[in-house]
């Protein structure tokens, strides 16, 4: 059992991490700070029930994705299912090689990883479809392990490893195209 | 030689190491199979390009897309937990 004193000690350190998540839920800075406020509030109110000593970040998380699953989704209570197709390993490495040589230049790497601004990474998140964005966050950007994401979302470890697969391949397709149409890519490489 | 499917002296391959490049990269694998595909790495340059990049694009993606939170907000955040405290 937690102590309902020290909650703000604790919990106040997780604060950015989490605005960033919800941010990238919520896609908005005012929805970002309400979600992260009312995780802060329902988190406070139920810390006597949370188990001093264990993994305090990942309960936070899972206060958070439930909060923005309940009040942002209008329609259901769980995230939509949208599949997505089947993509291949590697998809943007295998793009950006030339003709020539299979392996792909430091340089030519170095021109998309750094061309790739801050908008293309947070667009191609953003358009992901919710039960891929959602683990896509919770691994790249908050650096969760495969169990506290299916923990989180009450979804088995095979699902999570699945989803997380195949969302951050279709992010990859999206940079592509964005690596594309920002001419970052060599003459020649394959067109999306 | 783009994706050849050739077994390493340890008897992986690139299928299998590509089937398994996010896990690895998570740090999810035990250390056997861990093992094993750093073996297939040593031996096969077209993964190792791969599975450079891949880490390296996991770098970019992480820093890109964290928010800078409003110092405005974390203050607000504390005073309505304080406010929240008072009532009880």
């Amino acid at each position: 059992m937690a102590d309902q004193a020290t909650f703000a000690d604790d919990a106040m350190e997780f604060a950015p991490q989490l605005y960033s998540a919800a941010m990238r839920m919520t896609r908005n800075p005012a929805d970002a700070e309400d979600l992260v406020q009312e995780t802060f509030l329902k988190a406070y109110r139920a810390y006597d029930s949370f188990q001093a000593g264990t993994n305090l970040k990942a309960w936070l998380y899972r206060i958070l994705t439930n909060t923005y699953i309940n009040k942002y989704r209008k329609d259901s209570r769980r995230p939509s299912e949208v599949d997505l197709g089947e993509v291949e390993d590697l998809y943007l490495y295998r793009r950006i090689g030339s003709e020539e040589s299979a392996e792909v230049s430091r340089t030519t790497e170095d021109r998309v990883l750094d061309g790739l601004v801050e908008s293309d990474i947070k667009k191609a998140v953003e358009d992901l479809p919710e039960n891929f964005r959602i683990p896509v966050l919770l691994a790249d950007l908050e650096g969760l392990s495969y169990q506290e994401i299916a923990d989180i979302l009450d979804i088995p470890i095979g699902t999570v490893m699945s989803r997380l697969h195949r969302g951050r391949k279709a992010m990859q397709k999206a940079l592509w195209e964005f690596a594309s149409n920002r001419g970052l890519v060599p003459e020649g490489a394959e067109r999306p | 030689m783009k994706q050849d499917d050739h077994a390493d002296a340890g008897g992986n391959n690139c299928d299998e190491a590509l089937e398994r490049l996010y896990e690895y990269l998570d740090s999810e694998l035990d250390q056997v199979t861990s093992e094993g595909i750093r073996a297939h790495l040593d031996d096969c340059g077209y993964c190792t390009g791969g599975f450079d990049f891949e880490k390296r694009l996991k770098v970019v993606v992480r820093e890109r897309l964290s928010e800078e939170v409003p110092q405005q907000f974390i203050v607000r955040l504390r005073h309505a937990l304080d406010q929240e405290t008072s009532q009880i």
